[in-house]
C-alpha cells in the first residue's frame, strides 16, 4: 500500500438479505484528496460510504484506513471513528443539547477533554462554519443550512484525518444548500481528504480532484471531473450525466 | 355552619351518598387507607422502573434466549386483569415459596409498613404490582427507544462513543423527555389500581371505606375514598398534560396549536377591553 493512501477500499461486497448493493468495489483516497461519488440512486454510493466507518457492516472484502484494518475485527472501530468524521443528509444533531454541546459532548466523553478545553474548541469550531452567535440554541432553533453547518463542525471538532458526507445538502432548501457547499470548499482548499456521496454536479466539477461514478453496486468510471463530465467514455455515465443537465 | 349541615344531613340522598358527618367521622381511618395504598404505590412503581428497563431492553435483543420470555411476559400480564394476577400471586406465594409460614409469623413478616400493612401482606402486594406494572412500563419503555430515529445513533457511533455512552448520552436523555408524561399516567393508573387490594384483604383506602359503609349502610365512606384518590390524580394529572404541552414546545419550537389559540383569543379580549 502506497504511503499516503488515506482510504483504501479491496473488493468490497455489501448484501442486504437477497439483494446485493455493493458488488465488489475498489478505490483508493490518497491524503488531501477530494473524491466525490455522483451516480443514481440505488447505486449503493452511500451503502459504500456507510462501510468506511462501518456504520454499515461489509459483507466481505477490505477496508483501510491510514494502514488500520477497520474490516478486521480486532480492531477498535470507536478508535478509528475519532479519525473519521462523518456528515449526514437528515443532520442527527442532538436535540436535547446546544449547537456548543453538540459539539463538546464527543470531545469530552471520548476524547477525554476537560469542559473548559472542550467549550472553547466547540466556540472556536462553530466560529469557523459562521455560527459563533448560535452557541447557546438548540438545533430546534437553527435552519437547515445551520444545523447542518453545526454538524459539520461536531465532525472536525475531533480532528478527524478524513470527512464522509453522505448527500449532506439533499434535504436542504435550495437557499440553504450554498452556505454548507461553501463551508465545504474552505475545508477542501485546507487540505481536508474527503469522501463527498452527492448531487451536486456543480460542486463535483469546482472541488473535486477525482469524480467517482458508481452504478449498479459497482464503479463504472473515475477520472478528474473534465474527464468524467467533458468526456465520459461510459455508456451509463453518459446517460446518467445526460439526464441531470 | 351547624345549621348548614343539620339541613344537608336533612336531605335523604346527600345523607345516604355524601354525608358530611359521616365522612368527617371515617377521616382518620380512610387516612389510614390512604397511607396504605400510598405505600404499596411507592414500593410497586419503584419497584417496577427497573423490572420494566431489564423487560424492554431484552424485548429488543437480537437473541431468542431474551426476546421470547420477555415478549411472553409483556403479552400475558397485558393480556390479562390485573384481579387475576393479584390472586394468582398474593394466594400463590404461601403456597410456592418455601419458610412463606415462618417468614410470615416472624417479627421481621409482622411489621407494620408505613404504619398500616403487615410486611407479609405487604411483600406479596408490591411483588403483583411490581410484574403488572413492570410489563406495562418496559413496553414505554421500548416506544420510547425506538421512536428516537436510528441517526441519533449513528451520529453518536461515527463520533467514536461506545454504544453504552451513545445510550447513556443521548438515547436515554430524549427518550425519558419524550416518556415521562407516560410515565406518569401509569403512576396514576396504578394507584387507583392499588383498590385492587381490597379483595384480598388488605386495608388499602378501599377496603377501610367498605368497612365503615358495611357498617353504617351508608355510601359515605365511599365518596370520602374518592376524594382521596383525587387529591393525588387530580395535580398529577394536571402535570401530565404541562409536561406533555412542554414537551411539544422543545420538539416542535412552538407552542400546541390550542395554546397559541388560548393566547390569541386572551391577547384580543385585552385589546377589546382596553378599548
Amino acid at each position: 500500500m502506497s504511503e499516503q493512501a488515506m482510504i483504501r477500499i479491496e473488493n468490497l461486497h455489501k448484501s442486504f438479505g437477497a439483494l446485493e448493493v455493493l458488488k465488489g468495489v475498489d478505490l483508493d483516497v490518497a491524503r488531501g484528496e477530494v473524491v466525490v461519488i455522483l451516480g443514481p440512486s440505488g447505486s449503493g454510493k452511500s451503502t459504500m460510504l456507510r462501510c468506511v466507518n462501518r456504520l454499515e457492516e461489509p459483507t466481505s472484502g477490505h477496508i483501510f484506513i491510514e494502514n488500520d484494518e477497520v474490516t478486521d475485527r480486532k480492531t477498535d472501530i470507536n478508535k478509528i471513528r475519532e479519525r473519521v468524521g462523518m456528515v449526514f443528509q437528515s443532520f442527527n444533531l442532538f436535540p436535547h443539547l446546544t449547537a456548543k454541546s453538540n459539539i463538546m459532548l464527543a470531545l469530552r466523553k471520548v476524547k477525554k477533554m476537560d469542559k473548559d478545553e472542550a467549550e472553547q474548541k466547540a466556540v472556536e469550531g462553530l466560529a469557523r462554519v459562521g455560527l459563533a452567535d448560535k452557541a447557546d440554541v438548540y438545533p430546534i432553533m437553527l435552519s437547515g443550512g445551520q444545523q447542518q453547518r453545526v454538524a459539520i463542525a461536531r465532525a472536525l471538532a475531533m480532528d478527524p484525518h478524513v470527512m464522509l458526507f453522505d448527500e449532506v445538502t439533499s434535504a436542504l432548501d435550495p437557499e440553504l444548500v450554498r452556505e454548507v457547499l461553501d463551508v465545504m470548499k474552505e475545508l477542501a482548499k485546507g487540505g481536508m481528504t474527503m469522501l463527498v456521496v452527492t448531487h451536486e454536479m456543480g460542486f463535483a466539477r469546482d472541488v473535486a480532484s477525482r469524480v467517482v461514478f458508481m452504478d449498479e453496486g459497482v464503479i463504472q468510471e473515475q477520472g478528474t471531473p473534465q474527464e468524467v463530465f467533458d468526456n465520459p467514455q461510459n455508456d451509463r455515465t453518459k446517460d446518467f450525466l445526460g439526464h441531470i443537465r | 355552619m351547624e345549621a348548614v349541615i343539620e339541613y344537608l344531613e336533612s336531605i335523604k340522598f346527600i345523607h345516604l351518598m355524601m354525608s358530611p358527618t359521616i365522612i368527617w367521622n371515617a377521616l382518620p381511618l380512610l387516612f389510614k387507607g390512604f397511607l396504605a395504598s400510598l405505600a404499596l404505590l411507592i414500593g410497586g412503581y419503584l419497584l417496577s422502573l427497573p423490572t420494566g428497563l431489564a423487560a424492554a431492553f431484552m424485548k429488543m435483543a437480537k437473541n431468542p434466549i431474551f426476546r421470547w420470555p420477555a415478549t411472553f411476559y409483556v403479552d400475558f400480564i397485558r393480556g390479562t386483569p390485573l384481579i387475576v394476577q393479584i390472586l394468582i400471586i398474593y394466594f400463590g406465594v404461601p403456597l410456592l415459596v418455601p419458610g412463606w409460614r415462618e417468614f410470615q409469623q416472624s417479627w421481621f413478616g409482622q411489621i407494620k409498613v408505613f404504619g398500616v400493612i403487615d410486611m407479609n401482606q405487604y411483600v406479596r402486594a408490591i411483588l403483583a404490582l411490581v410484574i403488572n406494572s413492570g410489563a406495562y412500563l418496559a413496553e414505554i419503555f421500548r416506544a420510547g427507544i425506538q421512536s428516537i430515529s436510528k441517526g441519533q445513533l449513528e451520529a453518536a457511533r461515527s463520533l467514536g462513543m461506545t454504544t453504552a455512552q451513545a445510550m447513556g448520552y443521548v438515547i436515554v436523555p430524549q427518550t425519558v423527555r419524550r416518556i415521562l408524561p407516560t410515565m406518569m399516567s401509569e403512576f396514576i393508573l396504578l394507584f387507583k389500581d392499588t383498590a385492587l387490594f381490597f379483595a384480598v384483604g388488605i386495608f388499602e383506602l378501599t377496603l377501610q371505606a367498605r368497612t365503615i359503609q358495611a357498617r353504617l349502610f351508608n355510601m359515605s365512606p365511599y365518596i370520602g375514598a374518592a376524594l382521596f384518590y383525587l387529591m393525588l390524580t387530580i395535580p398529577l394529572g394536571r402535570l401530565v398534560a404541562w409536561l406533555e404541552a412542554r414537551l411539544a414546545v422543545s420538539e416542535t419550537g412552538r407552542e400546541p396549536e390550542n395554546r397559541q389559540e388560548r393566547k390569541r383569543r386572551k391577547a384580543a379580549r385585552a385589546k377589546e377591553a382596553a378599548a
